[in-house]
């Protein structure tokens, strides 16, 4: 029987030599067929954790398990796609043959280069040289070098960046068509928007610890209740009498409760009763960006 | 191997590196012989007289051994540290280690393929040295010897061998630092510099007593090669020790940086 996870990490963890400690035992696993999103800031570990899950670099401690294999184990590369951060590439060659040198390698069928071309749409421009590309069309020749095994698991670091607008819309197209099927996308990102659209499940990583592994929807799902009333010392009063201090916050002259919506009914009796004045009382979902602040210790804006 | 050996040929056959040392090992040998025929022509031009008979094609070997070391030995070494430090700075090594291929097996490949690189670049000169020399005799109205196919053979194995053992010097270096621009200045400054300055300092400790250390160094042996096949007096290594030598050094600088490629971190 089939495990029904593809990537599964325990204590992963590696420090340089230089004392840095990127990665701080990150246990972290990635379910077939599912996209997973792959959430930091810069420099909070996430290309140090990709490199590892491809063989790249070693870690210090800890074991991880990619399509069945120890990461870099011949038999388990063959099955594995990946774009790690910038695409390398020979400058001198086109973009053609750039795929077919890395299709050699990967002993596929020389004709598979010409159908990732035209999954990426890059076929018309596929005899120009590498070094000559736009951004844009590097990360999809990237990205076409990754699908040229037609590969069980996709890693994808970053794929987004450095592209306009357009080109990024493009490229979450394109990712979310890649996704589809049986196929497990492994996308790491620090853009949220991107991982929001995207991804089936996330994993958060700040400071080489993975601070939260769930699906986007319990993540941002963890619903709330918004208030606004007068007096709002007095309503705030009434509320931490009923649910305590830790469930209410203050932001924007309104007060956040952390309680189900269908509490609404009764805080706004309780509020009546003790005389505040209710303006708005609504239940609220968080933005993927606040969580993302919070599980961070980023500051929104800064 | 096939696989890697395949990708690595793929890659370099239109490689501008490439294209230019075989232009420039061309070039350099219509200029030796160029100029050595001005000057068996223009008698009085030279310090040393230099003989038309000379050029002519049953000499074809003993001239153009002498485009290969150390000129020839210093485009190998620039041609090595190219093709293995500019995967460090062009970011492929990581897309090369990720498609399934081990990293001995990719490293295997590239060898392979250099060494079949550093085969037509020889063939290149002596394919340009015998067709200068046919020239020579043939304006001359003379007529036409070739050496025997055995001297022949020798002297394309030896510069052979000369040019792939400083290639290999040229990549083991890049791989150490990572990068071709610095390897390639260490290797060609190692190779007319440093390796004359340490022999001779090592051969002056005690009479010489150490002459031996030195004996074992790259250019070294490669001289006496080079020498022993051009007839050349006062030789003192052995062709067998220089051909050991400089297998050994072959061997060795390969192991070295497969080992490297091996244990290190991509970053």
């Amino acid at each position: 029987m089939q495990n029904t996870t593809i990537v599964e990490t325990h204590g992963l963890t590696k420090r340089y030599g230089s004392g840095v400690l990127a990665v701080d035992s990150v246990n972290m696993s990635v379910r077939r067929g599912e996209v997973y999103g792959f959430l930091g800031p810069n420099g909070a570990g996430k290309t140090t954790t990709l490199r590892m899950l491809v063989g790249l670099i070693r870690p210090t401690s800890g074991t991880a398990t990619v399509v069945d294999h120890a990461p870099g184990d011949p038999s388990g590369l063959k099955r594995i796609g990946s774009l790690i951060e910038s695409p390398g590439f020979y400058p001198y060659l086109s973009g053609r043959e750039n795929l077919r040198v890395v299709g050699d390698l990967a002993g596929v069928d020389q004709r598979r280069v010409n159908e990732v071309l035209d999954i990426v749409e890059l076929s018309s421009r596929a005899h120009r040289k590498f070094g000559t590309y736009s951004t844009g069309m590097k990360q999809r020749l990237g990205v076409a070098a990754a699908l040229l095994k037609d590969p069980e698991l996709l890693i994808l670091d970053e794929p987004t960046n450095g592209l306009d607008p357009q080109g990024m819309a493009e490229m979450r197209k394109l990712i979310k068509d890649i996704g589809q099927g049986d196929r497990t996308v492994l996308l790491s990102s620090h853009l949220l928007g991107e991982v929001e659209q995207i991804c089936d499940r996330v994993g958060v990583i700040s400071n080489g610890k993975l601070v939260r592994q769930s699906t986007v929807q319990d993540l941002i799902g963890e619903e709330g209740v918004l208030v606004r009333a007068a007096p709002l010392d007095r309503a705030q009063q009434v509320l931490v009498t009923m649910f305590g201090s830790d469930a209410i916050s203050r932001q924007d002259g309104a007060l956040h409760l952390k309680v189900k919506p269908e509490k609404s009914t009764e805080i706004n009796r309780q509020l009546v009763s003790a005389g505040v004045g209710v303006s708005e009382l609504r239940p609220f979902e968080r933005s993927l960006e606040e969580v993302f602040f919070q599980l961070t210790g980023e500051k929104q804006g800064s | 191997m096939i696989a890697t050996i395949k990708a690595e040929w793929r890659k370099n056959r239109f490689r501008p590196a490439f294209l230019v040392s075989s232009g420039l090992i061309a070039g350099i040998t219509v200029l030796v012989y160029s100029s050595n025929w001005y000057l068996a022509t223009h008698p009085g031009a030279a310090e040393r007289a230099i003989s038309l008979t000379q050029l002519y094609p049953d000499q074809f070997v003993n001239n153009v051994i002498g485009a290969g070391f150390p000129l020839g030995a210093a485009m190998a070494i620039v041609l090595g540290a190219i093709l293995a430090g500019s995967e460090y700075s062009w970011g492929t090594l990581k897309t090369l280690f990720t498609q399934g291929p081990g990293r001995l097996t990719t490293w295997t490949g590239r060898m392979v393929a250099f060494t079949v690189w550093m085969g037509i670049l020889t063939i290149i000169l002596f394919a340009v040295g015998a067709a200068y020399s046919v020239l020579i005799v043939s304006v001359n109205n003379q007529a036409i010897a070739w050496p025997s196919v055995v001297d022949i053979a020798k002297g394309f194995g030896a510069i052979w061998l000369i040019l792939t053992v400083n290639g290999a010097l040229g990549m083991a270096i890049a791989v150490l630092v990572r990068q071709s621009a610095a390897a390639i200045g260490i290797g060609v400054v190692y190779l007319l510099s440093i390796e004359i300055i340490a022999v001779r300092f090592i051969s002056s400790i005690s009479n010489g007593d150490y002459k031996w250390i030195g004996n074992l160094f790259v250019g070294q042996n490669a001289s006496a090669l080079l020498g022993h096949l051009s007839n050349a007096k006062g030789v003192t290594i052995s062709t067998e020790q220089a051909l050991v030598v400089l297998f050994a050094w072959l061997v060795a600088l390969l192991i070295v940086a497969a080992g490297l490629q091996r244990v290190r971190d991509v970053a």
